[in-house]
């Protein structure tokens, strides 16, 4: 009796891992395709270069996903923190003509330590507090890029060729390049909403209250979560600037990154580890297919916005695995069924 | 100098007010913040240009009519997309403005264009001596249209039943509806008074600059924060707020430059949040927001 009940469990358990197996390598394959895009006949220079402006907006959705997503607090300050990626690389790259390996790490890390810092300035707000807060810091940003001679506001920095590893490369390198970063970020989330920190932020977000009297210390996990958000929509920044070798406030004191990739976030799905991609893609492309028909991408980008909320509030990344996950459920179930008739 | 400064960022402060009140209003009975609020006064604008130029009509008709468009559309903005979402967390309420923010921008840049067009009333450029200080006809009269509203906002929070209803889905809307308040009915009513306050943000400040899709980008941005100062619950406050950063970024504009302007009402609003997260007056009531 108790070895068949086990030998169910066993095999439920097991099924659980062929499913984790499944998604592994569904991701693989899709970035292997994602990879092999550039190399594809009669795909053209340009093509890989909107195609790593899509991979630049996905990763910042997924440093927004982190904080607003698993985290629930709702940011519409992260085109801050995409300035604060792209100007760190940019003045790098300027001055001393590092690496754009290097470049990509300090800007991650600077954008990290000035998240972790307003982390801890808005440690007590929430809600809208914290979304007029954040909005606060995207326009402080935009100012100081404006008028900070270092930044040379509107007239903008021009960058050398982009250099990694002593070579100098292209679109399609650039494309490979900013394809190896969104493998790492997505490595690197799946892996931290998978540990303990990443179930701490899911705490504090369903709520706070119960989270800290369980022991989840809220001061930690919420500054972690913040430079955590800020470092990786960091990342996206520095390859924003690198993507056309210029940054010029025109461009990064614009309010509307922030608001870009919020949007992104909900449409694709706010906490699911898929949403960032398909909101990327979205953000991206509506703008593309209808570039004579700016106003008319607006009432679209708005009309699929309440749209998803309405009828889909878990994203549309969410109703794409909605399917899947019926079918693993009726598989879960029909081996337990199994179980117990046995 | 000194004068000056405050009496034309009081003037100034006085239009960013009726976007303060109405963002207050609507935060407090549905725990949203109106991204739209702006575009619904920019509707508002359009509108009344529209009575005015094609129409014909005078100046008060078509401050009336735009008026009933944007109540029309704060109330249809209800039924048709928030009453749906209603029970939902706060960033699907707060995304869902954002997606009519981007359909009503889409909808005005389609209709009518992009550029920047001159509104056909325009006042008597000469200005006015004040107290030692001078301001234009425009702005005299625009804060007097203001201060009128705000009477009438106190009279009705304070003596109208309906008024009196709304206080009470502020104060709880649970305990409301078992005494008997059609909650919804003034949700509605609240979005509606959303609508009324920004046509006249709209129309008051369309003489003074130009109509545009983003003419009020800037303005609704100025709103929230002064609604932050008074702490997201008080209309008093988000007035005083709106007067306060009003002669703030005067004082900025004119002794630091221009450029400082809406950063300065954004510094304000970052050091309050890190100390006093709970606005300059307000007791924030619901916790959980």
């Amino acid at each position: 009796m108790h070895a068949k009940v086990s030998s169910a469990q066993a095999g439920a358990a097991a099924l659980k891992q062929a499913f984790r197996r499944h998604n592994i390598a569904a991701v693989v394959a899709m970035f292997a395709a994602a990879l092999a895009f550039p190399f594809m006949p009669g795909v053209e220079g340009w093509m890989a270069s909107q195609a790593s402006l899509i991979v630049i907006y996905i990763i910042a959705a997924q440093g927004v996903s982190i904080l607003t997503g698993y985290t629930g607090l709702v940011t519409v300050g992260h085109g801050g923190f995409l300035a604060i990626g792209a100007y760190t690389s940019a003045l790098l790259s300027k001055f001393f003509g590092v690496d754009l390996v290097i470049g990509i790490v300090a800007g991650g890390l600077m954008a990290g330590v000035i998240g972790f810092a307003l982390g801890l300035v808005f440690l007590r707000l929430s809600g809208a507090f914290m979304a007029i807060g954040t909005l606060g810091f995207a326009f402080f940003v935009g100012t100081v890029v404006n008028n900070v001679p270092i930044f040379e506001g509107r007239e903008g920095i021009s960058l050398p060729d982009n250099r990694v590893l002593g070579m100098e490369i292209g679109d399609v390198g650039f494309y490979v390049v900013s394809l190896t970063c969104l493998g790492l970020t997505t490595l690197f989330i799946y892996r931290l909403v998978h540990s303990g920190v990443g179930r701490a932020f899911m705490a504090l977000r369903d709520s706070e209250r119960a989270a800290e009297s369980s022991g989840v210390n809220r001061l930690l996990f919420r500054t972690l979560s913040f430079s955590v958000s800020a470092a990786i929509t960091g990342i996206a920044g520095a390859l924003n600037a690198h993507i056309v070798n210029y940054v010029s406030a025109e461009v990064f004191a614009d309010i509307w990154y922030s608001v870009d990739f919020l949007v992104a976030t909900v449409v694709g799905g706010s906490a699911m580890m898929m949403g960032p991609f398909v909101g990327g893609v979205f953000i991206v492309m509506v703008p593309f297919f209808l570039e004579e028909l700016a106003d008319f991408a607006f009432i679209f980008k708005g009309v699929v916005l309440i749209g998803v909320l309405i009828l889909a509030p878990a994203g549309i990344a969410g109703v794409l695995a909605r399917p899947v996950q019926a079918w693993r459920a009726r598989k879960l179930k029909a081996l337990q069924q199994t179980g117990d008739a046995e | 100098m000194f004068g000056q400064l405050v009496l034309s960022g009081i003037a100034t402060g006085a239009l960013y007010a009726l976007t303060a009140v109405a963002v207050v209003v609507v935060f407090r009975n549905t725990r949203t913040i109106n991204l739209a609020q702006g575009d619904f006064a920019m509707i508002g604008a359009f509108a009344a240009m529209i009575f005015i130029k094609d129409l014909g009509l005078n100046y008060y008709m078509a401050l009336a009519l735009a008026v009933v468009t944007c109540v029309t559309l704060g109330i249809a903005f209800e039924r048709l997309v928030m009453r749906p979402i209603a029970d939902s967390d706060w960033l699907t309420l707060f995304t869902a403005t954002l997606g009519m923010y981007y359909v009503l921008h889409g909808v005005a840049g389609w209709f009518w264009g992009r550029d920047t067009k001159a509104f056909p009333v325009t006042f008597d450029p000469t200005p006015i001596e004040v107290v030692g200080a001078l301001i234009s006809h425009g702005h005299l009269i625009n804060m007097g249209w203001a201060a009128g509203i705000g009477l009438m906002l106190f009279l009705f929070f304070r003596y109208t039943k309906q008024g009196i209803a709304m206080r009470a889905v502020t104060d709880d809307p649970d305990t409301a509806m078992l005494m008997g308040i059609p909650v919804r009915f003034i949700v509605m009513l609240t979005w509606g008074m959303a609508g009324f306050l920004a046509a006249f943000a709209g129309v008051l400040l369309a003489p003074i600059v130009y109509v545009a899709p983003e003419m009020m980008d800037e303005v609704l941005i100025k709103g929230y924060v002064a609604a932050v100062f008074g702490g997201l619950y008080s209309i008093p406050g988000a007035i005083l707020g709106a007067l306060m950063i009003g002669v703030a970024e005067n004082m900025a504009g004119g002794y630091l430059g221009s450029h400082y302007k809406t950063a300065t009402a954004f510094a304000m609003i970052v050091v309050l949040l890190a100390f006093r997260p709970q606005g300059l007056f307000g007791i924030q009531k619901r916790r959980e927001f």
